[in-house]
């Protein structure tokens, strides 16, 4: 079960919030390697290393990067996702809270691979304390002249701002997020064209998740071999799970890719469940993802296993519910996350997250049919699919696979008039 | 909060920004911190500040969950209710921090102190079951105890310098 702190170097090094600090313990050393490259053997290099992106949909980073025109004739932007707000993750976080120096060496060496002179962080407006530590690390960078007129060597600038979001789940949409930050409602934008070739601005732009960035300073340190060889061919590298729900110790575990199964992360690292609990199901990527059963607790946790069990790595939150929850409960109040959090543009999406929410709802108040099973598996395919953005399947995925894996409940939950409220796990201190 | 105390805090980062729009979400930020909310008037001077209408200012903040077009209690109380936090007892952190300050569910307090509302995941799932106080950072996991805590500490220290909500 190999624990690898690479992007958490806080594990490792103590006063990552200081500059100096974090150059104790390595810091720079990746945009210093990055800086004696070509821009373009530094796209090279992070298309070797075999990074996929972190925030959800796994999109190899180098090649993302590549794909930006060199020759647009306008400005190039970078900008990075800190818009976590993916049910059950909370791993970027920790990022902001604890290593923010990482996360801006990381963005200073996509940049320079793109031919970024400003790059911009979108923060969520919920983390205001994570965004105040990055403001500080930011400050103290241009201080240092890590960020300014020189930052790439002299008289080659680079810099980066700040930008807070104010409370909407879709911004984590790239291009809703980048609508957010031109100054709009953040409502995502009809594909292609994409980021890459008219982004923000309408120019070319890289997004990338805080994750995915915050991996780059060690690859292009330590070399994208070293970064290829960990883990798997396909999902190389190391990757941040947070689980939640109804373990002993919830937290953020960085693992390497492929050799840790989801049963040796809820149970080993994550503490497990609580005496007499039954493991009763989880959502490994994050909510927008199908969930799984006890059956799959054996799966390596990478892309390709996790594609193979019927569901995504998706953001790596790892949401665990034991046997003293219920699946229609659980399903009902997932389906209010993605009614409350449509943006409202498309149509199905709009409609069908409501429907969904409404039937589970009643369902779980005592007032179901059993005909609303039908009535659920008729919409699925209506929503899914038919939208600009992903929420619309991310609101499906978990309530279908639900309805497939535990029908038995749901058929109980209405025969017997409802759900009721379950006990809570509570406080534990462990 | 007028245009003119918004364009101040504007200025020095209007060169971040070569699209002016940019700065409305900033600005509004901003001049919610004064009231907590965004009255027609903080509007209005968001919308001169950044040369964009008023009209558009609204249907801009009106997006977004953190900017408020009505008004709040001095500070805002998030607890998170998203299926994590649901799990460790999230429903019930939050009739209890509604009986504590005195509002049936969601809603603002009669002393006009707090505003309680539910939040969607606030990315604290390890902290569950947690709230937040304005944007402050997220606490927990909390008793009821420690809810009653935190809430006697907010009676007592009556309003932050900065709401940032």
């Amino acid at each position: 079960m190999p624990q690898l702190n690479s992007v958490y170097r806080h594990r490792e090094f103590q006063d990552l919030l200081t500059l100096s600090g974090y150059e104790r313990a390595g810091g720079w050393n990746g945009l210093k390697a990055t800086l004696e490259m070509s821009p373009d053997d530094a796209l090279y290099a992070f298309q070797r290393s075999g990074l996929r992106g972190r925030g959800g949909a796994g999109f190899p980073m180098g090649r993302k990067a590549s794909f930006l025109p060199k020759d647009s004739g306008r400005p190039t932007y970078v900008v990075c996702n800190a818009d976590e707000s993916e049910p059950g993750t909370f791993k970027d976080r920790e990022i902001l809270d604890k290593n923010p120096f990482q996360l801006i060496e990381g963005v200073a060496i996509a940049s320079y691979g793109v031919g970024c002179e400003r790059a911009y962080i979108y923060v969520r407006g919920e983390y205001g304390h994570q965004a105040e530590v990055l403001r500080r690390a930011i400050t103290e960078c241009r201080e240092a002249g890590r960020l300014g007129p020189d930052a790439f060597g002299p008289g080659a600038p680079f810099d980066i701002a700040l930008y807070r979001g104010a409370g909407a789940y879709i911004c984590g949409e790239e291009t809703a997020l980048l609508e957010s930050l031109e100054g709009k409602r953040g409502q995502p934008r009809l594909k292609p064209p994409f980021p890459a070739v008219a982004g923000l601005y309408g120019c070319p732009t890289l997004i990338n998740n805080v994750e995915t960035l915050a991996a780059l300073p060690p690859i292009m340190h330590r070399g994208a071999d070293w970064y290829a060889a960990i883990g798997p061919e396909k999902s190389p590298g190391t990757k941040i799970f947070s689980v939640s729900g109804h373990v002993l110790k919830p937290g953020n575990y960085e693992i390497v890719m492929g050799e840790t199964t989801l049963r040796e992360l809820i149970f080993d690292l994550a503490g497990g469940l609580r005496d007499g609990r039954e493991f009763k199901a989880c959502w490994p990527g994050g909510s927008s993802v199908p969930v799984l059963t006890a059956e799959h607790l054996d799966t390596p946790l990478d892309y390709e296993s996790l594609a193979g069990a019927g569901t995504f790595l998706g953001s790596g939150g790892c949401i665990v519910m034991d046997d003293s929850g219920c699946i229609v409960r659980a399903s009902w109040r997932l389906a209010h996350f993605y009614r409350h959090e449509s943006c409202g543009k498309c149509t199905p999406c709009r409609e069908g997250t409501g429907w969904l929410e409404k039937i589970l709802g009643r369902i779980v108040h005592g007032d179901g049919r059993l005909e609303d099973l039908a009535m659920l598996e008729s919409l699925f395919g209506r929503i899914s699919g038919r939208t600009l953005c992903a929420l619309a399947d991310g609101a499906v995925a978990p309530v279908q696979s639900a309805l497939e894996l535990f029908r038995d409940d749901f058929v109980q939950v209405i025969e017997q008039g409802g759900s009721p409220v379950p006990e809570p796990m509570g406080v534990i201190n462990v | 909060m007028t245009a003119h105390e918004i364009s101040e805090f504007l200025a020095p980062i209007r060169h971040e920004f070569p699209d002016q729009r940019s700065l409305i979400l900033p600005a509004l930020r901003f001049a919610q911190e004064e009231q907590g909310w965004l009255p027609p008037e903080a509007m209005a001077a968001v919308a001169e500040a950044t040369g964009y209408s008023q009209a558009y200012v609204e249907s801009v903040a009106s997006f977004y969950d953190r900017l408020y077009t009505e008004p709040v209690g001095r500070r805002v109380i998030s607890v998170c209710t998203t299926l994590s936090c649901m799990l460790r007892g999230s429903d019930e952190l939050l009739a209890h921090v509604a009986a504590n300050i005195g509002t049936n569910g969601e809603g603002t307090s009669a002393d006009g102190m707090f505003t309680l509302q539910r939040a969607e995941c606030l990315g604290a799932c390890d902290r569950a079951p947690c709230l937040q106080v304005d944007s402050d950072d997220q606490q927990g996991p909390l008793t009821h105890d420690d809810a009653d805590a935190i809430i006697g500490a907010l009676r007592a220290d009556g309003a932050p310098t900065r709401y940032d909500r």
